[in-house]
């Protein structure tokens, strides 16, 4: 489930900066737990007793095993401490995404590209040159990232699940799938993404007929309505 | 009929409510010798996720002073369709809506369970979500790179429908215009100057709005954006640009942020709007400036306010009050975002957030995980997909006769709605008995204060019970206005003769939240030592109407169960950074008090006790005392204070961590015993806001000063030989411990001489 990750904070900005979790951990809504809200009785009398008495390590330095209580030496122990229960399995998409990644093959560019375009042209009938042109340049950049290696997998792995998505009609998904990508990945995806995310919403809008284009499966990169050459795009 | 402790616990989680006492003194006298008021912690918009919405109007009683809402504690009189308010004792007739009700057939609002009830109401025309991004330009390019990326992303988390605008603020004040063709404009304002809102709509070429004709019906739907607000489907390509584009202000100073207010507040007034400021140092010009350019000469400090010696406090202060109010009149949202190594002045700009229910933020730089998380989470979505936050709410408390209500303490304002229930003893926000809070989420907790004011002797009331009503009107997220209800009741009691079951039914957590606000409360209107004393001596008097002992006997005091944690909440609260100023900054200080006004009694009493929890292979996770005592060797604590949550490993646990024991197979345990802390932390830094810090320490380390300042030094370097043995960690300090304390306490309280 590489998108349920938690990673350090910036230490080297904030002190003590909490580390931070990948979109797909925080929506993982689990059970809800009150943790951690019990306090200690305090001592029925002031001064009473001495606090507990525990034998003072007198050995400051680590003993090796054999040496002072490493309780460590009975495996038959089952692990004390309350082991949190693993984040419960994120939604359904990443359960698909494992499945598609199978054995960690590499997503084709040329697929998604191709879908995205696909969409685009579709678009082109009903939504407004500029919006369209617009969409276009951002899905150049996002060509041009990936062709030159700038994108890391994670981010490659989840543009091939959002194309997917947004091929079969899930419109939902593909949204939240931008969503995690704006959110882990804002870094790498921010020049781009809110074309990707405009593309989704106009899409999704278009009345059946003309995203027929779009759900037929790929085929190799034949795009009519593609090589729009956007008089701006040198920016 | 459950415990007290049920009873207390079964309230909360239905009606979102915790009373100082639940049973209520019956006189006025009687109330005043109770030394905790009668008083209540709310939250208007708990999570309640079971209640269904219910699709039609309330219904008010009719007499014009009362309008109390139709609830559970009404009689009804089903054959005639008259109920009787329970406030004011008016019959009313049912609208003809409900002639099919019986015994059998029941209105949901009559029902029991239905103490809390949320009504959706549909009035005019939904209106959009409006956000407006003010964004300091004067950071490094780190910093300003990282905050653009947070506001990107935070485009995506919005509702296509909402409107967002931009303004840029450095020696200059930017307001963009968001247009869709390729270029992009703004209007340049000086920073020095203060316009108001006139001056601004003529600047700007804002027609005059339709808007302003306010609460008037709308016929037909009125165009409701403009060139500054527009909403994020149409214009989000063209923002993303926008803020990539964003440089950094060229000046070497840094900023002025005066007549941006103005520029929400002429086109939206009273919709719900959310004015966010990302703030990256002090403001050095203009009216609301803190601090003066020259850098030998820092912002002032507690010792500097001490000594009246803050030249632009007083100034600052009062303008940003003046734009406070303005928002919160219009019922918009002011949140600070205020990432710096030093001060923002946030002591002057705190009455931004606090008057309109905005958050602060207090972080060290936009490039933190602190920051960019926090900012996520407020776009938190709830289980039916909208947003948490809501806008622009009014509470109103309507109370039996014998009860009146003194005032708030949270972040509202006063709606100045005089009327029978209004005590003329004013504490907090009081001299009303409606609030305006112009941004709410589900855990903002409002404490109210009440007034017993029936006369010693009149007899009980009938019925025995006093009642009060919150009704909660807002702006959900998804743009309906909704209407929540809580009625609640409670026996009175003859304090002559019933002290006991008044002195079971005491809430001592709430009772010290409601205690501690209106201690800090005291702390930021009045001077600070007197604070502690009358703290003091409200626990003294405490102690001695409701401990039992002999007079002139310190060691025969004993204190009931109900009572015996709350000295100990007021030793904590008289150490902590909300009365104890001289540790923190002044912007420090605002930032944790401004926390403390807001979160409900849970949170509270974290940041006043934190909690501790001990790991070790002796067995499960415990709660251990916040004592020195506790601090062991061969043990890990987990210490939650709301701002930070830190773990310490004792001693020998740091040896074996250091020797890498938990790599090695056979010592798996160990591995474990690692991680179930930061298990468990990671499950309160997943859903806390703000995001506290993380600390991972260990005995020697210079972090654990955090833990070491927090527990009780029942072993100082002053006594540390006096059990013999060496125990627990001894703390290097002079402060007065809680064993202490307590003696002290005991023998002021038994005393004749008091």
């Amino acid at each position: 489930m590489e998108d349920m990750y938690i990673k350090p904070g910036n230490q080297e900005r904030g002190w003590n900066d909490p580390p931070q979790f990948s979109y797909g951990l925080q929506m993982a809504r689990g059970p809800q737990r009150n943790l951690l809200n019990k306090r200690a009785a305090p001592a029925a009398a002031s001064g009473e007793g001495a606090p507990p008495m525990t034998p003072p390590s007198s050995n400051p330095l680590a003993p090796p095993p054999g040496g002072v209580a490493l309780p460590p030496l009975h495996p038959a122990r089952p692990p004390p401490g309350c082991v949190a229960t693993p984040p419960p399995l994120g939604p359904m998409r990443s359960q698909r995404e494992a499945d598609s990644s199978q054995s960690e093959s590499e997503p084709d560019v040329d697929a998604v590209v191709s879908v995205l375009n696909r969409a685009l042209a579709a678009c082109r009938q009903t939504v407004k040159d500029q919006v369209c042109n617009d969409v276009a340049k951002r899905l150049h950049l996002l060509e041009d990232s990936w062709r030159s290696g700038r994108l890391s997998l994670p981010v490659r792995r989840r543009m091939d699940s959002l194309s997917l998505e947004l091929q079969t009609g899930h419109w939902d998904s593909a949204d939240e799938i931008h969503r995690s990508l704006m959110v882990d990945h804002v870094t790498e995806v921010s020049q781009w993404m809110v074309g990707v995310k405009r593309l989704i919403a106009e899409t999704r809008k278009l009345s059946p007929e003309l995203l027929e284009p779009l759900q037929k499966p790929s085929e190799p990169s034949q795009d009519p309505a593609d090589p729009v050459q956007d008089p701006l795009s040198q920016s | 009929m459950a415990t007290f402790p049920e009873y207390i616990a079964q309230n909360e989680e239905r009606d979102g409510v915790r009373f100082s006492w639940n049973v209520w003194p019956s006189s006025r006298l009687e109330a005043t010798r109770m030394v905790v008021p009668v008083a209540a912690l709310f939250t208007p918009l708990r999570e309640r996720p079971d209640l269904p919405p219910i699709q039609y109007e309330p219904v008010l009683c009719s007499r014009a002073t009362c309008r109390a809402v139709l609830n559970p504690l009404c009689q009804v009189d089903y054959r005639a369709k008259l109920w009787a308010c329970n406030f004011c004792y008016q019959r009313n007739q049912f609208p003809p809506s409900y002639a099919g009700i019986s015994e059998v057939n029941q209105p949901a609002e009559l029902l029991p369970q239905f103490s809390t009830i949320e009504y959706v109401v549909q009035r005019g025309p939904q209106m959009p979500l409006v956000f407006l991004y003010v964004v300091d330009t004067c950071m490094e390019d780190e910093d300003l790179q990282a905050l653009k990326e947070s506001l990107q992303m935070s485009l995506s988390l919005l509702p296509p429908t909402a409107l967002v605008g931009l303004i840029t603020f450095g020696r200059m004040v930017q307001v963009h215009e968001l247009g869709c063709e390729g270029i992009s404009k703004s209007y340049v304002f000086r920073g020095t100057k203060d316009l108001n809102a006139k001056q601004l709509q003529e600047m700007l070429g804002l027609t005059k709005p339709s808007a302003t004709q306010a609460r008037g019906p709308q016929t037909a739907p009125q165009p409701l954006s403009n060139r500054f607000l527009q909403p994020v489907q149409k214009i989000d390509m063209n923002l993303t640009d926008l803020l990539g584009e964003l440089q950094r202000d060229p000046w070497p100073v840094t900023q002025g942020k005066r007549p941006l207010r103005s520029g929400v507040e002429c086109t939206f007034p009273n919709t719900g709007a959310r004015i966010m400021t990302f703030i990256g140092g002090p403001a050095t010009q203009g009216p609301g400036m803190v601090v003066g350019d020259e850098l030998k000469i820092p912002i002032r400090s507690w010792h500097d306010l001490e000594k009246d010696n803050a030249k632009f406090m007083k100034k600052a202060t009062k303008h940003y009050e003046s734009l406070a109010n303005r928002a919160s009149t219009n019922g918009h949202i002011i949140d600070i975002y205020a990432c710096a190594l030093d001060q923002t002045g946030l002591l002057e700009m705190k009455c931004c957030a606090n008057y309109t229910g905005g958050y602060m933020v207090m972080a060290d730089s936009f490039n933190t995980s602190l920051f960019k998380q926090t900012f996520q989470r407020v776009f938190t979505k709830e289980v039916q997909g909208s947003f948490k936050m809501a806008f622009a709410a009014t509470l109103e408390v309507k109370t039996s006769r014998e009860i009146k209500v003194s005032g708030a303490i949270g972040p509202c304002v006063s709606l100045s709605a005089k009327g029978p229930c209004v005590s003329e003893n004013e504490i907090g926000t009081g001299g009303t008995c409606q609030w305006k809070i112009c941004g709410l989420d589900p855990t903002t907790t409002l404490a109210l204060y009440f007034e017993v004011v029936n006369q010693h002797n009149a007899p009980i009331p009938q019925g025995g019970r006093g009642a009060i009503q919150f009704v909660t009107q807002y702006q959900h997220s998804s743009g309906q206005r909704r209407i929540r209800v809580t009625t609640t009741a409670r026996n009175w009691a003859d304090a002559q003769t019933q002290i006991q079951s008044i002195a079971a039914s005491f809430d001592q957590e709430a009772a010290a939240i409601l205690m501690a606000r209106l201690a800090v409360y005291r702390a930021e209107t009045e001077e600070g030592p007197d604070v502690l004393r009358w703290l003091d001596r409200q626990l003294i008097r405490l102690c001695q109407k409701f401990g039992d002992y002999h007079k002139d006997d310190p060691n025969s005091f004993r204190f009931s169960e109900t009572f015996s944690l709350y000295p100990q909440f007021m030793f904590h609260l008289r150490r902590s950074p909300f009365l104890q100023v001289f540790n923190n900054s002044p912007d420090e200080s605002s930032y944790y008090r401004h926390q403390f006004n807001r979160q409900d009694l849970t949170q509270a009493l974290i940041m006043i006790q934190p909690v501790l929890y001990a790991y070790s292979f002796n067995g499960p996770p415990e709660p251990v005392l916040l004592d020195s005592s506790s601090i062991l060797p061969d043990r890990i604590l987990l210490m939650d204070t709301f701002f930070q949550i830190l773990i310490y490993h004792g001693e020998t646990v740091a040896q074996w961590r250091k020797a890498g024991y938990q790599e090695m197979p056979e010592y798996e345990n160990f591995r474990h015993l690692l991680q179930a802390p930061v298990d468990d932390a990671q499950e309160l830094l997943h859903t806390r806001f703000p995001m506290p810090r993380y600390i991972d320490t260990e005995h020697g380390g210079s972090q654990a000063r955090f833990l070491l300042s927090k527990v009780n030094p029942s072993q100082t370097h002053n006594n540390m030989y006096a059990w013999g043995q060496e125990s627990g960690a001894p703390i290097l300090t002079d402060d007065v411990s809680l064993q202490v304390f307590m003696d002290h306490l005991k023998k002021l309280a038994v005393s004749s001489a008091a």
